[in-house]
């Protein structure tokens, strides 16, 4: 096979490594981006990023009952809010606590992003409602509570 | 006057075309974690971005060729492949992340899942790139772009509390919720994403395809050194809507649909309207730039014919390879993979990258052999050379704070 100019003449072993050390660094890198730590460490970023996510379902809710925001821009964010809610519980549900204590609270972690998600939910029917049942206070109220047991949630898990 | 509305045009379409989904998001997610505290960053890599424009603008006029073609003659295949690796494939990410941004801004705008938008928004780009003048595609996507200074008139009309706010971009610490490796992180971050190097093929490339000669080089000049810093500015109103509104909600930006939450606090249903005509025409202005540059980058290099100034027919392989980056991009995007993350990847991907990009610019421009009498000045150079140390710096720090980081997570 005729090599093209623009590869040059360099030792095909020396390209071998070259090649094998890149594969190399990329697996590397793969397996280093991830987030590594132990149960707590684990449950207490998923608690501030699915706080985070409610917050901002939150806002848009509001946003949308002030009459300033699109029925599709706040679906969209109650939507990308539920999706953050899931990778943080999939994040969760993936721990394999070693201890009693450990498990008890992922228990809880996942009852309370359950509550969240069904927060979320009656928000995304508010906005679609029609006839206001639920209505956007219904969806608020059912998202500040689960803002309040997240918020309860991650004092409890950063305390450790 | 026909010259003074060539200038005002070019600042104005320089303006609305420097910010990118990766300027968009990256701000966004510093403003909401990091408020004010890393603006300096936006000045440094404005400053830099301005710098080598202006050297890869120079390079073309004077030689009357873009700069990956003279690289690759001045510094040899090897070499040049290299350069064409790195900036090929950042390119190629950040086309993807551009077409994702369109899609996620029709979604804002329609509510129909992004996924549906992905195919209309690559066949779209691909048929303007196909039949669209490149001055008017350049300059209806710039002016559109412009929209986006609803971000500033947000941040007035939220009447944030100005002291705080200048403390925080003048007194730049590590908020006490972050830590130091994930400032430092996001720095490298911001820098990427305000120097990512399609914007210097493009630059170049379209410095030919619009015949510059040394006698348009002052136009162009003032186009890059008013208008950058003044798109600067709207990367700064991004992160500032975002410090005023996100940051103490306790809101870390994840989603474009975030993003755009402080302007309709701000300006309401009006402003909802410009800011989604905003994101639509800057991350579409921005995949056209991105899909040619991927072309131009792979033409150059190969000696393809290529430009738009030509017929597609002239330059079959050019377009050839502008439809398999596209596809590519819609492959990627089509796994379900978050725009978002690919974009926040992209800038920091840049930011490694940069040295392959920059170097060669600064060898090319300082050749006589190409240059002639325009060869870089000594205030230049030494510019250059604080900027290549600034560069590789942040490229030799980004893997390793990117592991420590976890991604910046």
């Amino acid at each position: 096979m005729e090599v093209p100019i623009w590869w040059g003449n360099a030792p095909s072993a020396h390209r071998r490594s070259l090649l094998v050390l890149s594969v190399a660094f990329l697996a590397f890198l793969t397996g280093c981006t991830g987030q590594s730590g132990g149960t707590w460490h684990v449950l207490s970023t998923a608690v501030g990023d699915s706080a985070s996510a409610i917050a901002a379902a939150r806002l848009a809710l509001g946003l949308d009952s002030a009459g300033k925001l699109t029925t599709a821009a706040t679906s969209t964010a109650l939507d990308d809010a539920l999706r953050e809610l899931q990778a943080s519980r999939d994040t969760v549900l993936r721990l394999t606590p070693s201890t009693p204590e450990d498990r008890a609270v992922r228990q809880e972690t996942l009852t309370v992003l359950d509550t969240c998600a069904a927060g979320l939910t009656t928000a995304r029917d508010a906005v679609f409602s029609g006839n206001g049942s639920p209505s956007l206070a219904d969806g608020d109220r059912a998202l500040k509570s689960g803002a309040d047991s997240l918020s309860q949630l991650k004092t409890k898990v950063d305390s450790k | 006057m026909k010259r003074v509305l060539g200038v005002a045009l070019g600042i104005l379409t320089a303006i609305g075309g420097f910010v990118d989904i990766g300027d968009l998001v990256t701000n966004a997610v510093v403003g909401s974690r990091f408020g004010l505290s890393l603006v300096w960053v936006v000045g440094v890599g404005v400053l830099g971005i301005c710098l080598f424009a202006n050297m890869s603008g120079r390079v073309a006029a004077a030689s009357g060729r873009a700069t990956f073609e003279v690289i690759r003659e001045r510094l040899g295949p090897r070499a040049g492949l290299v350069n064409l690796s790195g900036s090929f494939l950042i390119n190629l990410m950040t086309v993807t992340a551009e077409i994702g941004g369109i899609a996620l801004a029709l979604q804002l705008a329609s509510s129909v899942h992004y996924l549906m938008w992905i195919p209309v928004a690559a066949v779209a780009v691909w048929l303007v790139i196909w039949r669209v003048k490149f001055s008017i595609m350049e300059n209806v996507t710039g002016l559109l772009g412009l929209t986006l200074i609803v971000f500033a008139v947000a941040l007035f009309l939220l009447k944030p509390d100005w002291g705080a706010l200048a403390g925080q971009a003048l007194a730049a610490a590590v908020p006490a919720e972050e830590t130091a490796s994930s400032y430092w992180y996001y720095a490298i971050a911001l820098f990427g994403a305000a120097m990512t190097p399609y914007e210097v093929f493009f630059f170049s490339s379209g410095a030919v395809e619009e015949g510059w000669s040394i006698k348009d080089l002052i136009q162009s000049r003032i186009d890059v050194l008013v208008g950058f810093p003044l798109g600067g500015l709207l990367s700064v109103a991004i992160a500032g809507c975002a410090a005023v509104v996100l940051l103490p909600a306790g809101i870390a930006v994840t989603s474009l649909s975030q993003i755009i939450l402080p302007v309709a606090e701000g300006a309401g249903k009006v402003g909802l309207a410009f800011v989604l005509v905003g994101l639509v025409a800057a991350t579409f202005g921005a995949a056209l730039e991105t899909t040619l540059s991927s072309g131009y980058t792979l033409a150059q290099f190969f000696g393809w014919s290529w430009g738009k100034f030509r017929r597609p027919a002239q330059a079959a392989r050019f377009h050839l390879a502008m439809i398999i980056c596209l596809l590519i991009g819609m492959a990627v995007l089509a796994t379900g993979v978050d725009p978002v993350l690919i974009t926040e990847y992209s800038v920091v991907f840049s930011a490694i990258a940069l040295p392959l990009t920059y170097l060669p610019i600064l060898i090319v421009a300082n050749d006589p052999q190409y240059m002639g009498e325009h060869v870089n000045g000594r205030p230049v150079n030494v510019l250059g050379m604080v900027y290549l140390v600034i560069i590789l710096v942040a490229s030799l720090a980004a893997i390793p704070l990117m592991i420590v980081t976890g991604a910046g997570s």
